[in-house]
């Protein structure tokens, strides 16, 4: 029984980690560049879908599978969708800041649509499953099996938070910042914010694709369903409930936020009518929205974060005199 | 004695409560006068000026319109008590016509009034009447600070002010739009000028305020402050601003 | 190539163009882009909806089809209810969350992010109200008639492109020729001076919020009238109404009108040489290629 609950811990907190992995990826970008993306779900499938398709066997029905190891999928969903983050930022970046927020999500929908779609490549509505699991020859253990997938995604998470703290503080990581707090300083001094936020962007994206391979070779299976918009809204909800622009409030945001989302919806199933569960489940949704506004309005900062973007960029005035 | 055209007093004002820029102004302007603003770069005037015309938030003290307190009245509701204000860029709507800017500014008078004022100003300003169609973006720079100020005198105001009207201009529009200002203080306005061009504006005006780190440092009458070498030295700059362009 | 399509092209891009007109100027007088827009049309749907629900209640003659048209009069009432009600539903949503924004200064983008968070609560409350089962707001069927060109239409549709025409035309008056109109676009090029020259900017600002509301509410009965009602209807409708506002150029009252159509059309288009499937992707085509060789937009201002 015991072990069963271990088990399932290890099962809960895996999938909590994939979170905090999108969770750093949309830091990188908004955190601590500022960039708006509403499109997180296309590039986490974009990344699950190209790690399926890389490690899965050779399938009859569809294209590939090209039964590579495990690894090569993660970073092949990584570099894919690291390069659809740098075209939509090339094309949207030197326009108004808004225009990235709209070509997001805008992907969003493509890439929904491609995914539902695109049947030869992508298995169509039916997805993709029996995606090869790390320690897949565990499996008859579920507690080693857990365990194990448990410290690999720990040590992702670790090896991830680590680089992108030392990042943060690289001299790129200050001229982001310099950017983020005057862009005309910035610009006087040499350098091109456009090619910063370009590359900050894009390796958000890459960051988000690498949890969508992760998560989609932990659960084994993935299907169009796993990518609508609700997770973007859950992603972003993790990184300001932990504080934007902190690395270490991204993670735990993604726990805590997906320890609350399984426990409602937990709760839901086992204490809700069936015929009202639908009902419920949009309350649900409608929690996380009046939350991330209330979290606008009153606590800009996040419920854990220190200092960050969001705050300094929601007391920022434009002084238009020169006096 | 008659209260003064526009007062300040002890006027505290800046974009951020923590910085003000203005630091306890009491100025006071008389019916009648045409008053420059005076003083180095950073000083305050121009946000003196726009603290007046309600642009940026007074944190303490007040002004007076006449004998009214318009300390706390909205800025879209101060050329409806009679205060005008022209900004130093950006004074006019590029994408409306000349008419539509016109029309704009007369939307705060009275139905009946509106086309006659407008008709009004045309004859004031013959350069406006020609093609009041053209966008006002089209217009040269001496064009534009005549239909800025003449947005402006819609109403009748009876205390105009100004944000370096002479900025990016060339001399000879200089001149013209100097010329103006003292033909409206002639008519009996008053006008509160904000100058970086310091000679052709203590030549028009009758008294000068100089501002220095957000406090008046010195007042007097223009042609005392034209001739006294110390003043000119110390806060006016011994050379005249040479930043006019051909617009 | 069937040329009906142009008449389905011409519907769907009129209602696109409606709800375009209200991004447009919300975008270009509050200056961001209002992602909860979407939520106004599926909003005005459903208040529609019950309203024209409650009215049937009380008197059946009320829903008695109109001469060819498949609705009675407790639709067009209820639409004008709808339009009202719609309106305070943006003002108040403008009220408690946007407006309190603006007041602190913040930068653009947190505007976008509340709005983002503003569209995911309205829509999933009309799921909780409405549940996410599509609703009609009358079960009679209707028979297209031949209008020439070998193109058929229904009344319900006929009347739509009408309303649509009518509310776009009324719209555009309004910003030329009205002291209201004038100030808008007065706010829209420079909101700092448009105070000094003694327009109220917060008068203007409920104004937009209301037309913009206005005419997401026509637009989103459109869809309900013609399609079905569906809590998702708006956000479905999101990406071809910023594709349109952009397309048409940012502030452009006609602009967006046009370029909705042209919207419609496409998908209209891309449905018959494509496949119905990637009709969602047309958008997001046209919204790139416009950002690429055009950002600006057919009849936008210069940046």
């Amino acid at each position: 029984m015991s072990l069963d609950l271990i088990a399932y811990a290890a099962f809960f907190l895996t999938m909590a980690l994939t979170y905090a992995i999108m969770c750093l990826g949309l830091n990188v970008q908004w955190g601590q560049t500022g960039l708006f993306n509403v499109g997180i779900a296309a590039f986490v499938a974009i990344g699950a879908y190209v790690s399926a398709l890389l490690t899965t066997p050779d399938a009859a029905d569809r294209v590939g599978g090209f039964d590579l190891p495990i690894a090569v999928g993660w970073i092949g969903g990584a570099l894919v969708a690291g390069l659809a983050a740098w075209l939509v930022g090339a094309l949207t970046i030197r326009l108004r800041s808004d225009y990235l927020a709209i070509a997001t999500f805008g992907v969003a929908v493509t890439v929904q649509l491609c995914v539902l779609n695109l049947q030869p490549l992508t298995g169509g509505a039916f997805g993709i499953g029996f995606i090869p699991r790390p320690f897949g020859d565990l499996a008859g253990d579920p507690l080693a099996f857990g365990l194990s997938n448990l410290a690999l995604m720990t040590a992702v998470v670790l090896a991830l938070y680590l680089a992108l703290q030392h990042l943060a503080k690289s001299p790129w990581g200050r001229v982001l910042r310099a950017i983020r707090e005057d862009e005309t300083a910035a610009q006087a001094l040499g350098k091109r914010p456009i090619r910063f936020r370009l590359q900050a962007f894009t390796i958000g994206g890459a960051i988000m694709g690498l949890a969508g391979a992760a998560q989609g070779q932990f659960i084994g299976f993935i299907a169009p369903d796993n990518y609508l918009p609700i997770l973007t809204f859950q992603v972003w909800a993790m990184l300001i409930v932990g504080g934007s622009g902190n690395n270490r409030g991204a993670i735990l945001g993604a726990v805590l936020v997906w320890g609350l989302w399984a426990l409602s919806a937990a709760a839901v199933s086992a204490f809700v009518l069936p015929e009202q569960q639908a009902r419920a489940a949009a309350l649900q949704i409608v929690m996380i929205g009046v939350g991330l506004c209330l979290i606008l309005l009153v606590r800009p900062r996040g419920i854990l974060g220190a200092s960050n973007a969001l705050a300094s960029l929601t007391r920022k005035r434009t002084p238009k005199s020169k006096e | 004695m008659t209260a003064p055209a526009l007062s300040t007093q002890a006027l505290i004002a800046g974009y951020e409560p923590d910085l003000p820029i203005v630091r306890g102004v009491d100025l006071s302007v008389a019916q009648g006068e045409l008053l420059v603003l005076l003083g180095p770069n950073g000083a305050g005037k121009s946000t003196l000026v726009k603290a007046i015309a309600g642009v940026v938030p007074v944190h303490f003290g007040s002004i007076m319109l006449g004998e009214r307190d318009i300390t706390r009245v909205a800025a879209h509701r101060k050329i409806g008590e009679g205060l005008a204000f022209v900004p130093q860029t950006e004074n006019i709507f590029a994408t409306l016509t000349i008419h539509e800017n016109l029309q704009l500014a007369a939307a705060v008078l009275p139905k009946k009034l509106r086309v006659e004022k407008i008709a009004a100003l045309y004859r004031r300003f013959p350069d406006l009447a020609t093609k009041p169609t053209r966008l006002a973006g089209a217009l040269s720079g001496g064009q534009r600070q005549m239909l800025a100020v003449a947005r402006a005198l819609i109403v009748d105001p009876s205390v105009l002010i100004l944000d370096e009207p002479s900025a990016g201009l060339s001399p000879k529009i200089v001149a013209e739009v100097f010329a103006m200002l003292k033909e409206i203080n002639a008519g009996g306005g008053t006008v509160i000028l904000v100058e970086q061009n310091v000679k052709a504006a203590l030549a028009i005006a009758s008294r000068a305020v100089i501002l220095v780190e957000g406090k008046i440092r010195h007042e007097g009458e223009a042609s005392s402050l034209l001739g006294d070498p110390l003043i000119a030295r110390l806060y006016l700059g011994t050379s005249q601003p040479q930043k006019a362009e051909q617009p | 190539m069937n040329p009906q399509f142009l008449m389905d092209g011409l519907i769907a891009g009129a209602m696109i163009g409606l709800g375009a007109i209200g991004v447009t100027l919300t975008y270009s007088i509050l200056r961001f882009a209002n992602f909860a827009h979407g939520e106004l049309l599926a909003w005005g749907a459903y208040l529609a909806l019950a309203v024209s629900g409650a009215l049937g209640l009380f008197s059946t003659t009320l829903t008695r089809p109109i001469g060819l048209f498949s609705f009675g009069w407790s639709l067009p009432l209820a639409a004008i209810i709808a339009i009202v009600l719609t309106g305070l539903l943006a003002l108040a949503v403008d009220g408690m969350l946007f407006g309190r924004l603006r007041a602190r200064g913040g930068a653009v983008i947190i505007l976008v992010m509340a709005s983002f968070g503003a569209s995911l609560a309205l829509r999933s409350l009309l799921e909780f109200i409405f549940t996410s089962k599509p609703a009609y707001y009358t079960k009679a069927l209707q028979i297209a008639v031949q209008i020439g060109g070998g193109l058929r239409a229904t009344p319900d549709q006929l009347l739509s492109l009408g309303v649509a025409l009518a509310a776009v035309i009324a719209i555009h008056l309004m910003m030329t020729r009205t002291d209201i109109g004038r100030s808008m676009r007065a706010v829209s090029e420079n909101s700092a001076l448009a105070g000094i020259a003694g327009v109220d900017v917060r008068k203007v600002i409920r104004v937009v919020w209301f037309v913009g509301a206005a005419l997401a509410c026509i637009a989103g009965i459109m869809t309900g009238l013609l399609v079905q009602i569906r809590p998702y209807l708006g956000h479905d409708l999101l990406l071809p109404l910023f594709a349109a506002a952009i397309l048409g150029g940012i502030g452009s009252v006609p602009g967006a009108m046009i370029a909705g159509l042209i919207v419609g059309l496409s998908e209209a288009a891309a449905v018959q040489l494509v496949g119905a499937e990637w009709r969602a992707a047309v958008s997001f085509v046209i919204l790139v290629a416009v950002l690429l060789l055009r950002p600006r937009g057919l009849f936008g201002r210069a940046a």
